[in-house]
């Protein structure tokens, strides 16, 4: 088992250096990409701050734990860019048919399809983002317990975005699309910004159970700050098991319904 | 080692109406038969040839050998397992080179891949630069290695998936269309590596391949497959015994002769004095030697077996 997990890191590993080896040969874009996510970065907490300059409560979240929603949402998301990146790739692979090389790999295909393509350029984004959400995590007086909590529903978060993305990588052998299949998926999670309490009650409940970002994203926080019921971080890990098993179990109906390109 | 019974394919393919909104909703979809009952086995160190025309079923059989899809019905064993099952001990023992897919990483050097596959395929150092020698002296390929994969030509780039994909010694390599696109040199030297390759590893070999030089220069087996369906399976040679019935001599004539005189053999195929061809039935071959050899003077003459090109295409034709 400690075997074959250190040969699948080993593998991750190489996978990743070819991948900084490949973002390295141009360097301008990789300038001017970092430039572009730093400002979106601080044009969104300048709207941040702008919102908190006319009130001091926004759906019962203060300006410091709006912050720390945003920084949480700013992790998980970056973490997901750095991880999925190569999702984003898949459709390209599985037109060309080059896909086939994988799937007769002997190392399970996720290790190439989903993490086999770390972005290092949000890792640049990565490490200031997650010294910041501590700096305003210990501004707060928050309990060991609580932020622990914080941690392991963080970890559930990720779970769930994994599962989205495994989603995605199913979708893409069922029926070749990837694209705006990952875009939707962007677009949700960026609902998360906020806190789920901003939108109507029916679509928090959407996001809640539905389209899970608010147990994401919300859920973390709301335990940071003990807003969150013991019943509903068990309902989180449900929902997490329950979406994770439901798209590994797509993934293998795509693999069995899977054509592949020409021939 | 690959026991085949029965495998059928069937591929779901979505067909256009041209009605937008029945195309959106009410999708059709259509039933191709890609491979229909097929049954055959491979032994162990053979080297087999799968010709067919395109959509003749050949890279499905390769991909279903491979585990890469998965069966509608039948049985399939390759080494024992269960291809599509993708166990890693079975996965490690196969490799699969496709003529237009790559797997080296386009924008490095293909050492790059080749160390990954190290790990992937968890060669010992010791077997990973012997091997790794061993191949790139087959192909004279030492300097290409270092170079980015995007600098290489076409048949350089071909050379070096070769080796990517050999390195952890498989013993089953499925190979299709590998010359596809390439010039005559390339082509020529893939030849030789497949040739070199399988006599060194004792591997077994299956190829698929449109340029039937290929199958002629290095398989002794061969199956030729149309519509989903084995037409032929048996060597190369025994297939001008069973579908060719036609022989062509060539007379390099001594004197110019009557017409009625060369009539009687049969109406020539060519004819540009002094060289004249005809084409007769197999079964009259000793007949029409025996009046050549009294009725005609000629300088040399030459029995040869219709080509293999055409014995094939007219099988395919005869099979539509």
């Amino acid at each position: 088992m400690f075997k074959k997990f250190k040969r699948n890191l080993k593998i991750f590993l190489l996978f990743s250096y070819h991948s900084l080896k490949t973002a390295g040969q141009s360097r301008q874009a990789m300038v001017f990409f970092t430039l572009g996510k730093v400002l979106r970065f601080l044009f969104l907490f300048g709207i941040i701050f702008l919102v908190f300059s006319k009130t001091k409560i926004v759906a019962g979240w203060s300006l410091r734990q709006v912050i720390i929603l945003y920084l949480t949402f700013n992790l998980i998301d970056t973490f997901t860019q750095i991880l999925y990146r190569e999702v984003y790739r898949f459709r390209p692979l599985v037109l060309s048919g080059n896909l086939d090389l994988i799937l007769v790999k002997p190392y399970h295909p996720f290790l190439k399809i989903l993490v086999g393509g770390a972005d290092f350029l949000d890792l640049i984004l990565f490490f200031p983002y997650f010294f910041l959400l501590l700096f305003f995590i210990f501004q707060e007086n928050i309990s060991l317990f609580s932020f622990l909590w914080y941690l392991v529903l963080l970890i559930n978060g990720l779970i769930i975005a994994t599962a989205f993305h495994i989603g995605v990588l199913a979708l893409g052998l069922l029926t070749a699309e990837v694209d705006n299949a990952i875009m939707i998926y962007r677009d949700l999670l960026n609902l998360g910004r906020f806190p789920i309490e901003i939108y109507q009650q029916t679509i928090a409940f959407i996001f809640t159970f539905i389209i899970p970002v608010g147990i994401m994203i919300t859920f973390p926080v709301k335990a940071l700050f003990n807003f969150l019921s013991f019943k509903n971080i068990i309902l989180a890990f449900f929902l997490s098991f329950f979406f994770l098993l439901l798209s590994i179990k797509l993934w293998r109906l795509g693999l069995k319904k899977y054509q592949s390109a020409g021939g | 080692m690959i026991n085949v019974k029965n495998l059928t394919k069937i591929y779901k393919v979505y067909r256009k109406t041209g009605n937008l909104l029945t195309d959106i909703f009410f999708r059709k979809y259509e039933n191709i038969l890609a491979l229909d009952k097929v049954s055959f086995s491979i032994g162990e160190n053979e080297l087999v040839g799968f010709i067919g025309p395109n959509g003749a079923g050949k890279t499905t059989t390769l991909k279903i050998l491979s585990g890469v899809l998965f069966p509608t019905s039948g049985y399939v064993s390759v080494l024992g397992f269960f291809p599509f099952k993708k166990k890693e001990a079975f996965l490690k023992q196969i490799s699969f080179v496709m003529g237009q897919r790559n797997q080296l990483v386009f924008d490095l050097p293909a050492i790059d891949t080749f160390l990954l596959n190290k790990e992937i395929y968890e060669i010992d150092d010791h077997l990973f630069k012997k091997n790794l020698q061993k191949l790139t002296a087959i192909f004279s390929a030492e300097k290409l290695i270092q170079k980015p994969v995007k600098m290489l030509s076409l048949g350089e780039r071909m050379k070096m998936e070769f080796i990517a994909a050999l390195l952890h010694q498989p013993k089953i390599v499925f190979l299709d269309e590998p010359t596809i696109g390439l010039d005559i040199f390339s082509q020529e030297a893939i030849r030789g590596f497949i040739k070199n390759y399988q006599k060194e590893f004792q591997a077994t070999i299956i190829l698929t391949s449109h340029y039937l030089e290929d199958v002629k220069r290095l398989a002794k087996r061969l199956i030729i497959i149309n519509q989903g369906k084995i037409l032929y399976d048996g060597s190369l040679a025994s297939v001008l015994q069973k579908f060719s019935h036609i022989k062509y001599i060539t007379l390099i004539l001594e004197k110019e002769l009557k017409k009625e005189i060369l009539l009687k053999i049969g109406k020539p195929v060519a004819y540009q004095f002094p060289k004249v061809v005809f084409q007769i039935e197999k079964k009259d071959l000793s007949n029409v030697i025996a009046y050549i050899n009294d009725k005609i003077p000629y300088v040399d003459l030459v029995i040869e077996d219709e080509k293999i090109e055409a014995i094939i295409k007219n099988l395919f034709k005869n099979h539509k």
